[in-house]
């Protein structure tokens, strides 16, 4: 379904973010990204919805050419694509309820909701996306008064609002801890096995690689070092992503 | 829980007819009962006060919503409505007290053109120049016998063919000993000295002038009785560019006054600070809270500043005025208490706002209260209390400039008197002087201060 | 080189101590404290507080009274009348005389230290002032008058002794100052909210133009950015009260108006500041998840930026109120309304003990509101 050909990404300033990276994603597959910090891993997932312009090559997304879009066919496309991220982006002043509904924006009058009105049916449907999550008893609650697992679910339900054939998660779990990464990192795989949805995500500890995806892909510099199954990392390919010095991390990512 | 029983619901929406918002109150709606509370009597008090009756619909809307609010509880109405209402009296009633009248700045744009437009020309220097001048003294209106009208002085003779002058007549006023063919300007001088009429006239080429002078009435208006004879004074005057800009006299009054607003505010500043240094500390809550003595201590100084703070200094600065006169001695006095409250209040909470782990870890290794302060509290402090006097600084430049409105020095002095006068380009030259000077200390202030958090 | 480093370190903190030793002394050359002359105006200062210090909020009802006394002259043309007991009374002694006779008139019950006009009203109606007469500390008069022929009783009507003294009845009423105070109170408050509210409305578009986030993108962009910073900070250079000279000189002295208008700019000027702080502080995060969604680019703002910013618009500009409260105050010391005008009329006047009133009045509400507005701040945040 998501096709990445040549794709390129140079920041004014000379920094090479993504060098000439190509890969396919197919349907219902769960695509996990590793590398180190600033190997482009966030540069890409943004490329993908195109919240960052790349400088060459192309995103295909279900035929469309993402990277040529633009305007209302851009949101078109963008709405389709739920996004998750490692400090969650929650608009903290304004309660659950409202942040989950903004991932009806693109679907809805952009005059009511500019006046603040959801439709009945659109609040239905986030509480229905709250209870499918476990949070519907924080509905009214503040986003910033709930706790960082909290905040995440709170996240995924914005995304689920989208009704998302893909979803690009980016370091979800980062900034959590184990016990509440598993959990989240379980919400994304039901969404993946139940309701078919076909998640890119970036992931660092090599357990949850292992439990959770269907195939990974390693980019050390912008440049794809590695593309395989999850079973076929071992030790010595993890030390080649992460490099020699990355050996803290590889131990304690390896417990 | 046994305070989660609810007050009866009759008995609220009584309470609430007697008093907005207290019926809320009783059924746990704090924030709802302060907010009906504070809409009524606020409003009541406001039509009340301005006294039309048709106004007085507005806090009867809000009681009436009071009431339906307490009889719909738990869930009560929104309080849009009334703060709505609220909204239109306080804009409506407030835009005809301060009769508002956005009218009055397009009616008397041309007014304000011509007062824009001169501000722009600003008077700061002028061409140095030399001057030759000369005087006449001429009686008017004429006399029985008038004096002779004949005058020389440094080398020149003025003097008028007709001796006297009356009010219409054509008088002849020559001048001799002149430079030669230069624009030369004649000024009719009033007995009290203000400028009645003044034009101008070339000298020959032998350093003569003359001019044909007609006698305007309006070189009479300051005379109590305009048919007594007086003595006025014609000057005549030439000036001639000798290359170079010097301060014109309004440049003058600017430097001076700038420099003096300067000085007010550093002096004011730095006296206001060391006097702030005690009073920050009686008014720290974290070490006045201990007994009962020091805790009234607390209370009294925390007041006293708060009472201090809440008068402007400009109004201080009248009452020194009278006190001691105008000048910017009063201006300072007035300053240097200002600041002393309000640096105070702020030292005061930068105290109470002190780490106090190093104070323990001082205090652990056996050392005194004066080691404790020197090397626990002091380090502490000094950054914020430095920080907080430039900041402190900044402000006071800003209000030295306004302090001379009544008599307490600085630029402000001379502006007023601009304004009064309707000088516009002496005014637009000190604004300008303001906004560059402030602009300035203001950008190092700045600095000043990022460099020191 | 390392070696230096404390004798470099010291020399610094002399040259500081030395320019602000320099200062000083220039700064008390321009100043001219004069101590010597603060000590002898102790005693004006003394009074002048003192009244201050007592603010006028009652004054005692008083009315006019006359006090009159018949005197028959000569002795057997009228009958003697009694003298009251009590009250403001005269007694003369003897109570009748001939003309040219100079008998004793004594007042009593009188106001303390008040002047009075003493006269004749003569039979035929005609008056005449015989003398002003201060009473002493107790309220008395004690005085000679002499009985002129003028004053001889026609047809059985004798003349009269009279004056007119006002006298407190005792009751309370609300002093005038009072009432002109808490008028002048309301439009000064007045005054603060209409400014704030069109300072806010003006503030709300400059902040986004001054801010660097949202600004300063492209040529056209950084040009804007900088043209709007700098003007904010040239207004924001000037005092209110010197803005509203100016208006004052447009719009006419002697209205509030002018005020309003000089405290709306440089509300706008100093809020504006203050929200392009606040929208340069937002948390970029939500803009790009809301962008992600799909959402379109008003969408964005009004669900990613407005959330995040309106609380600290609305704490700043109600603190903001806070502060047009207490320069309103002032601001009528050049010709507008409101209690500024009204306290520098009592001042100029010299009336200072309703100065006091007014003053007292200035520091409540600055208080009322800086308490309610640092309240309703805190509940904001």
């Amino acid at each position: 379904m998501l096709k990445v050909e040549n794709l390129t990404k140079v920041y004014p300033g000379g920094t090479v973010a993504l060098k000439d990276l190509s890969f396919e994603v197919s349907d219902g597959e769960f695509l996990v990204i590793i590398g180190l910090s600033g190997s482009g891993k966030s540069t890409l997932l943004r490329c993908i919805n195109r919240l960052i312009d790349p400088t060459e090559g192309k995103v295909i997304l279900d035929g469309i050419d993402v990277t040529a879009s633009k305007g209302a066919e851009l949101r078109h496309i963008r709405r389709k694509i739920g996004m998750i991220f490692q400090h969650f982006n929650l608009v903290k002043r304004s309660t659950v309820l409202t942040n989950v509904l903004n991932g009806r924006l693109g679907y809805l009058n952009p005059w009511t909701t500019t006046l603040g009105i959801f439709p009945g049916e659109e609040k239905k449907r986030a509480m229905d996306a709250l209870k499918r999550l476990g949070i519907d008893d924080k509905v009214d609650s503040r986003a910033d008064a709930l706790s960082g697992g909290q905040q995440q679910r709170v996240g995924i339900a914005r995304t689920l609002m989208q009704e998302p054939t893909l979803i690009l998660a980016d370091e979800p779990v980062a900034s959590l801890d184990p016990v509440l990464a598993h959990s989240i990192m379980q919400y994304l795989e039901r969404l993946n096995k139940e309701d078919k949805v076909t998640i890119v995500c970036s992931l660092h500890y090599l357990d949850l690689i292992q439990r959770y995806a269907t195939r990974v892909i390693g980019l050390k510099d912008g440049i794809k070092v590695f593309e395989g199954l999850p079973s076929e990392i071992n030790r010595e390919k993890f030390k080649e992503i992460y490099g020699e010095e990355a050996q803290d991390v590889r131990a304690t990512a390896l417990e | 829980m046994t305070d989660k029983k609810y007050f009866p619901k009759t008995l609220s929406i009584l309470l609430s007819i007697i008093l907005p918002g207290l019926g809320q109150v009783f059924q746990r709606k704090y924030r709802s009962g302060f907010s009906f509370f504070i809409a009524f009597s606020t409003s009541f008090a406001v039509t009340l006060w301005y006294g039309k009756p048709v106004w007085f619909i507005i806090p009867v809307v809000i009681w009436a919503w009071n009431i339906w609010d307490v009889i719909s509880l738990p869930k009560g109405k929104s309080l849009v409505i009334p703060l709505l209402l609220w909204l239109i009296m306080a804009y409506g009633i407030g835009g005809q007290v301060t009769e508002f009248d956005l009218k009055s700045l397009i009616t008397n744009a041309s007014r304000s053109k011509d007062m824009v437009a001169q501000m722009f020309k600003l008077d700061f220097v002028q061409p140095r120049a030399e001057k030759m001048e000369g005087y006449v003294d001429i009686q008017s209106p004429c006399s029985d016998f008038p004096p002779a009208a004949d005058n020389e002085s440094d080398g020149t003779r003025v003097y008028v063919v007709q001796t006297c002058a009356n009010v219409g007549e054509v008088i002849t006023v020559k001048g001799e000993g002149f430079w030669p063919n230069q624009l030369t300007t004649f000024y009719w001088q009033n007995p009290i000295g203000g400028k009645g009429m003044a034009t101008e006239a070339t000298s020959d080429a032998s350093g003569n002038v003359t001019l044909e002078w007609k006698v305007l009435s309006i070189v009479h208006t300051t005379a109590p009785d305009p048919t007594i004879p007086q003595i006025h004074r014609i000057k005549v005057s030439q000036s001639r560019p000798i290359g170079g800009l010097e301060l014109s006299a309004v440049g003058g009054y600017i430097v001076q006054g700038i420099y003096e607003t300067l000085a007010l505010a550093f002096l004011s500043t730095i006296i206001g600070a060391i006097f702030a240094i005690p009073f920050g500390f009686l008014a720290a809550r974290n070490l006045m809270t201990a007994n009962p003595v020091s805790a009234i201590i607390y209370l009294l100084v925390r007041s006293a500043l708060n009472i201090v703070r809440s008068i402007e200094a400009l109004i201080m600065a009248i009452i020194f005025v009278i006190i001691v006169g105008l000048g910017p001695f009063p201006g300072m006095i007035a300053l240097t208490i200002h600041t002393t409250a309000a640096l105070g209040k702020l030292y005061s909470e930068v105290i109470e706002g002190i780490d106090p782990g190093p104070i323990e870890a001082i205090k652990a290794t056996g050392s005194n209260w004066l080691q404790v302060a020197r090397y626990a509290v002091i380090p502490q402090i000094i950054p914020a209390f430095t920080a907080l006097t430039i900041y402190r600084w900044d402000i006071n430049v800003r209000s030295s400039t306004i302090i001379g409105f009544v008599g307490g020095g600085g630029i402000g002095f001379f502006l007023w008197q601009w304004i009064v006068l309707q000088d516009f380009r002496a005014v637009g030259s000190a604004f300008v002087a303001i906004a560059v000077v402030v602009v300035i200390l203001d950008f190092f202030s700045a600095k000043i201060r990022e460099r020191l958090v | 080189m390392q070696r230096y480093i404390p004798f470099l370190k010291a020399l610094r903190k002399l040259l500081i101590t030395l320019v602000l030793v320099v200062l000083i002394i220039l700064s008390i050359r321009v100043t001219e404290p004069d101590l010597v002359k603060l000590v002898s105006s102790f005693p004006k200062a003394e009074s002048i507080m003192g009244q201050l210090l007592r603010p006028v909020f009652f004054d005692r009802e008083s009315e006019k009274v006359t006090v009159s006394q018949v005197v028959p002259v000569p002795c057997d043309s009228v009958p003697v009348p009694t003298s009251a007991d009590s009250g403001s009374r005269i007694v003369l002694d003897p109570p009748c005389g001939s003309p040219k006779d100079v008998i004793n008139l004594r007042g009593f019950d009188l106001p303390q230290n008040a002047e009075i006009s003493l006269r004749w009203i003569l039979p035929d109606g005609g008056l005449l002032s015989i003398k002003n007469i201060k009473t002493d500390d107790d309220g008395e008069i004690n005085m000679p008058l002499e009985i002129r022929p003028i004053t001889s009783a026609i047809d059985g009507k004798a003349a009269q002794i009279s004056f007119e003294v006002t006298l407190p009845n005792g009751k309370l009423v609300v002093a005038k100052t009072l009432k002109d105070v808490i008028n002048a109170m309301f439009v000064t408050i007045f005054m603060a909210l209409i400014a704030t509210t069109i300072g806010t409305i003006i503030a709300i578009p400059l902040s986004f133009l001054a801010a660097s986030n949202i600004t300063r993108k492209g040529k056209l962009g950084t040009v804007v950015y900088y043209l709007v910073r700098a003007f904010l900070n040239i207004i924001r250079s000037y005092e209110p009260l010197v803005l509203a000279t100016i208006f004052a000189m447009i719009v006419g002295f002697g209205s509030p108006f002018a005020g309003v208008i000089a405290l709306s700019v440089t509300t706008a000027a100093s809020l504006g500041k203050m929200f392009s702080e606040a929208v340069e502080s937002i948390d970029t995060g939500p803009i790009e998840a809301i962008t992600a969604t799909g959402a379109n680019r008003v969408q964005v703002v009004m669900y990613a930026v407005v959330p995040q910013i309106i609380p600290d618009f609305l704490s700043f500009t109600i603190y903001h109120w806070d502060i047009n409260v207490r320069i309103s105050t002032i601001i009528g010391f050049v010709g507008g309304g409101g209690i500024g005008y009204l306290l520098s009329q009592r001042i100029n006047t010299l009336q200072y003990s309703q100065a006091g009133t007014a003053l007292l009045a200035i520091i409540l509400v600055v208080w009322a509101l800086d308490f309610l507005s640092s309240e309703i701040r805190k509940s904001l945040v």
